[in-house]
């Protein structure tokens, strides 16, 4: 497993019962990457479900197009009034869903995407002013430096320019080994770059302690002391990156996972660097275990010159 | 994070895995514990080969970039890849055998199966009773260390299986002293627990479980000639068999006399699809409904090397215990795992231990000459709903409730040695102290 999935299987498994149509009783707390909690209950009665989401940033996603989606793609489960202490809930009554088995399998998919369709909107907005930018009958727009704070002390920057659009990654490493690991894997994205077959791979650099440009400006970053282990990682996607269809889809999907996948690498190959090392212990301890000294066989005669025979 | 995140709760058992978020009812994923890779699956072949030099003396770099060792299935999936990949059980009778197999399994299991963020979160593993320090040593430094999670607890899988009856309403408060018999597919184990501590010179294996009771119905089956059973489905029907038809009879005597009376109301069919062909078939139902679950009660009648029925290898264990803590032990049995899923399992196991012990009250009674006269012991077998998974709930019922605060934990709960304990100081994680 290279490519971490985009999505959330265990939503995906908990909300079974709306495609098998079972009346159960459901509560469980579920979470995702970077501090989602779901929260899928059945509250009054048993076939009436309830779905609620927990993110510390949806309140800016909300500026940049989240309750559209959520209107247009979940609209008629949506309700008004979310669960206390949730951002948003969803309702589903079972005696009201999509008639085929397919149709309902479907919706189970989408609520296990809800994440990734919610962080997806900044950068569709981001890819959206981007376009304005090309079409010249439009005016220019003043592109937006969105900030989404989507963990406690890391956040994403998007922001559209006039031919590209650029995503800054805030990342911060708790252990040390971790940075240094996390550093050696950012500079083999620069190199591997360099390989012919993904030359069309967006840009990335990686600057350490050294907020980019585009966002220096910001007061978070006018302060920042010298000893916090604070990363930044710039991608520089081109409109050929998010061409409107699947590509697009692909990369949002991909470029928000990207936090999650760098941590998931690091934890991997520590892994690996794990297994090698004790099967290099291992390989260590065989040739010690060689180096034991055979006992002495000294031949032993008595006084007369015969062998003395051990019994 | 707004909203503090569940701990996760993960029980990595010799069978199955069980994974999930503290304060649910049931696990999320139940799959074996299994590694599919991509070397033979012959054991010996540990981890990666090692290069002979150096890789900054040896030329070829580009080689390198391979990602052989994120090539690999656990789980379920394993299972459906074993005809191109290598199957390695990481875990041996309860104990981890291979760390870099399991390594890779808990990578798998949390960031594709959990998918949570391993740093913000508290886990719950459990071990094995008498589990060797260096295991529990070797386990958080694997979670500290490649994992940085945030605080991890090892708790005993008995003391969660106790935690976890005290969803049954047959108990009142919440002790943490009672006789878990913990039977799963593999062995089943008799531990008595004293406030927390297992009593490990007590515990007592017992050779009997899921696997024999399965081989035995198949038996049954053979031997009266179902030959409707495709042979190579066999072993598969006598599971189903086993697990929707079996319970727990009173008396074998009588209830051989009930199916020769009514033979309409107790014989049933099973009906079954050939595998291959597609055709169904129909298999006749009778006394290994009862005479299945009968071995751990009459051993003799299965096997010929292990003899003493379960309700006596219960009251050796107890009666091996500190004379201190045996009415409480006798007072709090519970039932963990799957094969104790059986109807009226409990019932039976309660009168007859109930029948030993009064036995041996009487007979000291007498050889006192009526001078003596002892308070009748409680015998209590508590069976729940949640018995099938009961570890984990355990777990999770524990972490829901302790883990934000795990300074707090009463010292009868963490059962971790100075050792292990050390060991997390050691790797930087004074939180969990």
């Amino acid at each position: 497993m290279i490519l971490l999935e985009y999505h959330n299987a265990v939503v995906e498994k908990t909300l079974a019962p709306i495609v098998s149509l079972k009346e159960t009783v459901l509560d469980s707390t579920v979470v995702d990457f970077d501090g989602v909690v779901y929260h899928i209950s059945t509250r009054t009665s048993k076939d009436v479900i309830w779905f609620s989401l927990s993110w510390s940033c949806y309140n800016e996603l909300t500026k940049w197009g989240a309750t559209d989606m959520l209107r247009k793609e979940y609209g008629q489960y949506l309700i008004s009034s979310p669960e206390q202490g949730y951002n948003l809930t969803l309702e589903f009554d079972l005696k009201n869903l999509p008639s085929t088995e397919e149709e309902r399998e479907a919706l189970v998919k989408k609520m296990a995407l809800i994440k990734r369709n919610l962080l997806a909107q900044p950068f569709e907005h981001a890819f959206d002013q981007q376009a304005q930018f090309e079409d010249n009958d439009q005016p220019n727009p003043q592109p937006d430096l969105m900030q989404i704070h989507y963990r406690d002390q890391e956040a994403i920057y998007i922001q559209a320019q006039h031919d590209r659009v650029t995503v800054i990654f805030s990342t911060l490493f708790k252990e040390e080994t971790d940075r240094i690991v996390g550093k050696v894997f950012l500079q083999e994205f620069v190199d591997a770059r360099r390989l012919p077959n993904i030359q069309n791979a967006p840009q990335v650099l990686y600057s350490h302690k050294e907020p980019p440009l585009e966002i220096r400006h910001l007061p978070e970053f006018r302060h920042l002391k010298e000893s916090e282990n604070v990363g930044f990682v710039t991608f520089v996607l081109f409109p050929r990156h998010f061409v409107r269809g699947d590509v697009r889809d692909a990369t949002i999907s991909q470029i928000q996972l990207f936090r999650d996948y760098l941590h998931y690498h690091i934890k991997c190959s520590k892994a690996y660097m794990h297994s090698r090392m004790r099967a290099r212990v291992q390989a260590f301890l065989k040739v010690l275990n060689r180096a034991k000294p055979d006992p002495v066989v000294v031949e032993k005669k008595t006084i007369s010159g015969r062998n003395v025979i051990k019994s | 994070m707004s909203l503090k995140l569940p701990p996760v709760i993960m029980d990595n058992g010799t069978g199955y895995t069980k994974l999930g978020f503290a304060g649910n009812n049931a696990p999320s994923f139940v799959f074996p514990t299994v590694v599919a890779t991509r070397d033979s699956p012959s054991g010996h072949a540990t981890g990666p080969s090692i290069p002979s030099k150096p890789s900054h003396l040896s030329s070829n770099i580009a080689s390198k970039r391979g990602i052989e060792d994120l090539d690999f299935h656990i789980g379920d999936e394993a299972i459906a890849n074993s005809k191109t990949y290598g199957l390695h059980y990481p875990i041996r009778h309860g104990q981890i055998e291979n760390w870099d197999h399991m390594e890779r399994f808990w990578e798998q299991s949390i960031f594709k199966y959990l998918r949570c963020e391993p740093e913000d979160h508290y886990f719950l593993l459990t071990e094995p009773p008498l589990n060797a320090p260096e295991n529990r040593e070797q386990t958080a430094e694997i979670m500290f260390e490649s994992f940085n999670i945030q605080g991890l607890y090892i708790a005993v899988q008995a003391v969660l299986a106790l935690a976890a009856s005290w969803s049954s309403n047959k108990t009142s408060d919440y002790v943490l002293t009672g006789t878990v018999i913990d039977s799963g597919d593999g062995v089943t184990h008799v531990i008595p627990v004293a406030e927390g501590y297992v009593i490990g010179s007590s515990l007592k294996h017992i050779p009997i479980a899921g696997r024999d009771l399965t081989y035995f119905v198949q038996q049954l089956l053979r031997d009266h000639n179902e030959t409707s059973i495709p042979p190579e489905d066999s072993l598969k029907v006598a599971e189903k068999i086993k697990e929707q038809y079996s319970y727990v009879c009173p008396d074998i005597v009588k209830e051989f006399k009930k199916y020769d009376q009514e033979p309409d109301k107790y014989f049933t069919k099973y009906q079954g699809v050939h595998s291959v062909t597609g055709k169904p078939y129909e298999v006749d139902v009778g006394f290994e409904r009862f005479l299945g679950p009968e071995i751990f009660f009459n051993p003799e009648i299965a096997s010929s090397d292990f003899l003493t029925p379960i309700p006596d290898v219960i009251d050796n264990v107890i009666q091996s215990c500190p004379i201190d803590t045996r009415r409480g032990l006798y007072k709090n049995i519970v039932l963990s795992g799957g094969s104790t899923m059986f109807k009226d399992f409990g019932k039976r196991l309660q009168r007859d231990i109930k029948r030993v012990v009064d036995a041996r009250i009487k007979r000291s009674e007498e050889l006192s000459g009526g001078l003596l006269k002892s308070t009748p012991i409680d015998v209590n077998v508590i069976s729940h709903k949640k018995q099938r998974y009961a570890v984990w709930f355990g777990g999770s019922l524990l972490g829901s409730t302790s883990m934000k605060n795990m300074g707090q934990v009463s010292v009868g709960i963490i059962v971790c040695s100075a050792v292990s304990l050390r060991n997390m100081v050691a790797s930087g994680d004074d939180k969990l102290l």
